[in-house]
């Protein structure tokens, strides 16, 4: 599909996009935790029906990965909110916190600063936070990445690192 | 910092990533000497590069997979004034818990909705108005909704708590069910028929949705609530059912008109009536029956007409179904000869109170005393129970069988009790006058009689084979 076809608009891209959708939400299913595949597909409807509601004018499948995998964070940072994250969150002293963020603990407490940090990524590099959004929120893989941003996986793998460290130091690890 | 140093950072950072930690640092002073701002920006964050160890290395779905789950409310949580007990059930619809409503101090069943239900205002505002529709329902056959409840954000439906098993459970488990079907189909099609004559009509009617509670009657779940499970873009909705029919509706149960996106009215109710029916009369979906109809007798022959492909063959609505049942089996004629025995027995309990008073004025001891006391209180009881059956009887037939049920051991207890208090009342009187003795005796053979003899008969015609 060309990048700027404007026939395609929003509603008759909707099947395609929903098999897209699925997709993106297959890269969660490949890591095979029976049982969980209906949970995955709901977190799609959800995604799906949050997008058509907005009404997001979304041009391709490319673009619309993206946003669908920024709405999956949204998704997943509520979900994460309403079970009390921030509380945990603010209860992590700086040297916990620093540790917690090197060993990958509390992430789900992590959710809703790691959210208020990438929007202030989006801001200052929008192509860095999308890559978190691909790589973290909807666990594609470094070349699943690189194919749907239209990069090569070595570019990919370098601007994620930099996403990475520049999240890091916001969400307030030590240097 | 300016697009352009960012940009700088970018690319110094992505040339010195690779390096290892010494010769990057030294790299980057070389290389961005011009630009202080740059250089230490470069710096701090491949410092935190190198720091940042597992960080984000793994998708969070991995980590936490709990979070692809929408809202698993623990017990003792609190949402609103209701506080959660347990989970008791999921669906495409969201949870079902368990919950105490803190306000009024009784159980509920609160469901809370799947976010992906009520994310819009047009489908919220469906949910209130399906809701407000099955609030209006309050006949015994159907779970009563008492509440429509908004807690930051999320929708929830307070219900009756039924407890029980459902239809499911019991056609995989229970073994009397070809017994147990007419009388089934017909408290089901009673229930079915109030929410019809309201205009309500269920849309998933299924096993899964049926209980039948620990005192034997049935209630139907959910009324009217498959509709907002539904999107509305129709490729969505299409896609939706073929590849996850546990989300949307269960398509195993739909009328051909429903499954094809038509307008449905009552007759897919029926349609799903006779589908969940056939099933529990044979055990098997007619889907995958090995035989067509593999029922036979006249409820074969409603079941059939329920599951025509074509709506105007089949029954209006479930009223029809209900007077198509009472014709097969015509309980009418039949329950009246036990509502007659009813109210004949509890005349002998009145009966047998007075001879115990009379035995009693014409020879008082303790023992004839003690005697018309008791009598009377079994007297007592006996009535309230058999009055409590003949009312059922007349004014509330589709409960009667587990009316019986109830009272069975009761009324048995209390028939053997006169019997045997009337026989040594009989003995008592019989050196003083013969009179009371002899209608003492016979009252006692009668009430027992009565039991051993009578009752299964009326019972029988009452309602057929089932015991």
């Amino acid at each position: 599909m060309s990048a700027d076809d404007p026939q395609l608009d929003a509603q008759a891209l909707a099947p395609l996009v929903y098999h897209e959708l699925r997709r993106l939400a297959g890269a969660y299913m490949r890591r095979e935790r029976p049982g969980q595949t209906l949970q995955a597909t709901a977190l799609v409807h959800e995604a799906y029906l949050r997008l058509a509601d907005a009404g997001t004018p979304w041009h391709d499948q490319r673009h619309f990965i993206g946003i669908a995998a920024r709405s999956m964070r949204q998704i997943l940072v509520e979900r994460a909110r309403a079970r009390g994250a921030q509380k945990r969150w603010a209860a992590l002293d700086r040297v916990t916190l620093t540790d917690a963020l090197a060993v990958a603990a509390h992430e789900d407490a992590m959710l809703p600063a790691l959210d208020e940090a990438m929007q202030r990524l989006e801001t200052v590099d929008a192509e860095l936070a999308r890559i978190v959004d691909l790589r973290f929120f909807a666990g594609l893989s470094i070349e699943e990445t690189a194919d749907a941003m239209a990069l090569s996986p070595a570019t990919v793998k370098r601007r994620w690192a930099l996403a990475r460290a520049w999240l890091h130091r916001e969400l307030g690890g030590a240097a | 910092m300016t697009a352009d140093q960012q940009r700088r950072v970018r690319d110094l950072f992505e040339q010195a990533v690779d390096r290892d930690a010494a010769d990057a640092a030294a790299w980057v002073r070389a290389a961005a000497a011009d630009d202080p701002a740059v250089r230490d920006e470069v710096l701090a964050l491949l410092s935190h590069h190198s720091r940042a160890g597992e960080f984000l290395s793994h998708p969070i779905v991995d980590r936490m997979p709990s979070l692809l789950d929408d809202e698993p409310y623990a017990a003792g949580a609190s949402i609103g004034t209701y506080t959660i007990e347990r989970e008791v059930g999921r669906g495409g619809m969201g949870r079902v818990y368990r919950a105490r409503d803190d306000r009024l101090g009784r159980t509920v069943a609160l469901k809370v909705l799947a976010p992906a239900l009520v994310g819009n205002p047009a489908q919220r505002e469906r949910l209130r108005r399906e809701a407000r529709a099955a609030a209006a329902l309050t006949h015994p056959g159907i779970c009563i909704v008492y509440a429509l409840e908004e807690i930051d954000g999320e929708l929830a439906i307070a219900s009756e708590f039924v407890d029980g098993v459902t239809l499911r459970d019991e056609i995989a488990t229970r073994l009397d069910r070809a017994s147990a079907a007419l009388p089934t189909a017909r408290e089901l099609a009673a229930a079915l028929a109030s929410a019809h004559a309201r205009g309500i009509i269920h849309r998933d009617l299924k096993p899964e949705n049926v209980m039948r509670t620990v005192d034997g009657r049935l209630k139907i779940l959910d009324f009217g609530l498959a509709r907002i499970a539904q999107p509305g873009d129709a490729e969505l909705r299409a896609a939706a059912l073929t590849r996850t029919g546990v989300l949307l509706g269960t398509p195993a149960y739909m009328a051909p008109e429903q499954l094809r996106h038509e307008q449905v009215d009552a007759r897919a109710d029926v349609f799903a009536f006779g589908v969940l029916m056939y099933e529990y009369a044979c055990g098997e979906h007619p889907l995958r029956a090995a035989r067509p109809n593999a029922i036979g007798g006249p409820l074969g022959d409603v079941i059939a007409r329920c599951m025509r492909e074509v709506p105007a063959e089949r029954y209006a609505n479930a009223a029809e179904i209900v007077d198509a049942l009472d014709r097969a089996a015509p309980t009418p004629v039949s329950a009246g000869w036990f509502h007659t025995h009813q109210i004949v027995v509890i005349g002998l309990y009145l009966a047998a109170a007075i001879l115990a008073w009379q035995i009693k004025e014409r020879r008082e001891t303790p023992v004839t005393l003690a005697l018309f006391l008791a009598l009377g209180a079994v007297a007592a009881v006996g009535g309230v129970l058999r009055g409590h059956l003949a009312f059922t009887a007349r004014l509330n037939r589709p409960r009667l069988a587990a009316e019986r049920r109830r009272t069975t051991p009761a009324t048995r207890l209390v028939d053997w009790l006169a019997g045997a208090m009337l026989f040594v009342d009989g003995a008592l009187i019989a050196p003083v006058r013969a009179l009371p003795a002899v209608f003492a005796f016979a009252l006692a053979v009668g009430i027992v009689l009565a039991a051993l003899v009578l009752e299964p008969a009326t019972t029988a015609a009452a309602f057929g084979e089932e015991r």
